[in-house]
């Protein structure tokens, strides 16, 4: 059986069933549009301190946008009985993880499309394309481990609490890392390309491990 | 030629045991009810039967095979109806198929051979969850025999079917071995020539043409 095939169905099947409900990215892309106009008007943002400011709110947004988006992922599959149909097949779990996570990657990076012009036009921040390269590198990690533990909180009642008590931790890594290349990229000064290196290795180290983890936390 | 035996399938909850030693044997192509008031341990021993809870303890080989050493590998030959249909309600009817389809390694052309099989044809097109749950019912029937398996297990299939359930579901066992939990013992009796009565858990013996006594 062929995991590709297969991580490309799960993923098709999400984007499809997430374009035809709308359930999630209308609700993602306005609570970011909030959460940047509250980093606006809570912070005394001039031109000298926005390009400092903005990656921060940047990342809070990013960060709690993709805790609601990857928390859905599994819990929905689980609420609709629809999982357990899935591991019945002999597809490979580890390629049912991917798809998933290759899905709810997709809607955020979706949301970071509004979120990053959005961005440049409450805080006068630059739009570049080294912002966009750093976000959509820490998408990467952080949609892994976003969705590994989003598969292992969904069969328990406190999901909501639990999905961030354990994932934020491990996402710190791809917080500094990439505040530091969004930091730079805005012209704050810093290495660009190292904290640029230090996202790819975050993401190769992460991606492997959770796709080794995901075998036990889905089968069964 | 015997298709599923178990030997002593015990599976427990917390303290709860909800299955207790249980044994079975099915042979190829034999068709098994399986009855019992709720909470007897119906959805349990299908579940396990179908690979997809593993034993507390116990054996289950199933056509010769380690049910849980060799569970990928056997899924091409088991197919399992759940207790809930399991869709996807945005997807339509011949889509949701699709997909287990691709997962199945399944020719996308059987679809529409599935769909006729459990008289849905003509809502191939609808939206899984605008269709009513005996029309969801028989969707997950549809999936369930989507690659032509040698083994079902159906957690009452009957479920929601209507009249003509009875009619439905044996053209779908059809040359199949078959594990069925219902509570509708007419039923039991029409398809299976076989019965397991489940009490608390317990095996209260296997019957041919059961009369149950309560």
């Amino acid at each position: 059986m062929n995991p590709l095939r297969v991580a490309l169905a799960v993923a098709r099947k999400d984007l499809r069933s997430e374009w035809r409900t709308r359930e999630l990215v209308p609700a993602l892309a306005q609570f970011i549009i909030l959460a940047l106009l509250i980093g606006n008007f809570g912070f005394q943002i001039d031109s000298r301190n926005a390009a400092s400011i903005a990656p921060g709110i940047l990342w809070l947004a990013l960060v709690f946008a993709g805790l609601v988006a990857f928390g859905r992922t599994f819990t929905a599959e689980r609420e609709q009985a629809s999982l357990e149909a899935m591991l019945m097949t002999p597809a490979s779990p580890v390629a049912i993880f991917a798809g998933k996570a290759i899905a709810a990657s997709a809607l955020l990076v979706v949301c970071e499309a509004v979120m990053l012009p959005a961005l440049s036009l409450f805080f006068g921040t630059p739009l570049s394309g080294g912002v966009a390269a750093a976000v959509l590198l820490a998408t990467v990690g952080m949609a892994s481990l976003g969705c590994l533990f989003a598969a292992i909180v969904a069969r328990v009642r406190a999901r909501e609490l639990l999905l961030p008590l354990l994932t934020l931790p491990l996402w710190i890594p791809f917080i500094i890392a990439g505040g530091q290349a969004v930091q730079s990229a805005m012209g704050q000064g810093g290495n660009y390309g190292g904290a640029i290196s230090l996202l790819i290795d975050f993401d190769i180290l992460f991606v492997v491990l959770t796709s080794l983890a995901a075998r036990f936390v889905l089968d069964e | 030629m015997s298709m599923l035996v178990a030997n002593g399938l015990t599976h427990r909850f917390g303290r709860e045991r909800a299955l207790d030693s249980v044994d079975l044997v099915l042979d190829t192509g034999e068709h098994m009810a399986v009855l019992g008031d709720n909470g007897a341990g119906k959805t349990t021993l299908l579940r396990i039967l179908a690979t997809a809870l593993r034993p507390t303890s116990g054996r289950l080989e199933i056509a010769g095979l380690d049910a849980f050493r060799e569970r990928r590998r056997l899924r091409h030959y088991l197919g399992y109806v759940a207790h809930a249909p399991g869709l996807y309600p945005a997807l339509s009817a011949a889509e949701n198929l699709d997909f287990f389809c691709d997962l199945q390694e399944v020719s996308r052309s059987r679809v529409d051979e599935v769909l006729g099989t459990v008289g849905l044809s003509n809502v191939a097109d609808r939206r899984a969850g605008e269709l009513s749950r005996g029309m969801q019912q028989r969707l997950a029937i549809a999936r369930a025999i989507l690659h032509d398996p040698r083994l079902l297990i159906l957690d009452e299939p009957d479920a929601s079917l209507g009249a003509d359930a009875a009619d439905l579901l044996s053209g779908v066992m059809r040359g199949k071995t078959v594990v069925l939990a219902t509570h509708d013992h007419a039923l039991a009796n029409r398809l299976c020539p076989r019965t397991l009565v489940l009490r608390h858990g317990r095996s209260l013996g296997t019957a041919t043409h059961l009369r149950v006594v309560r």
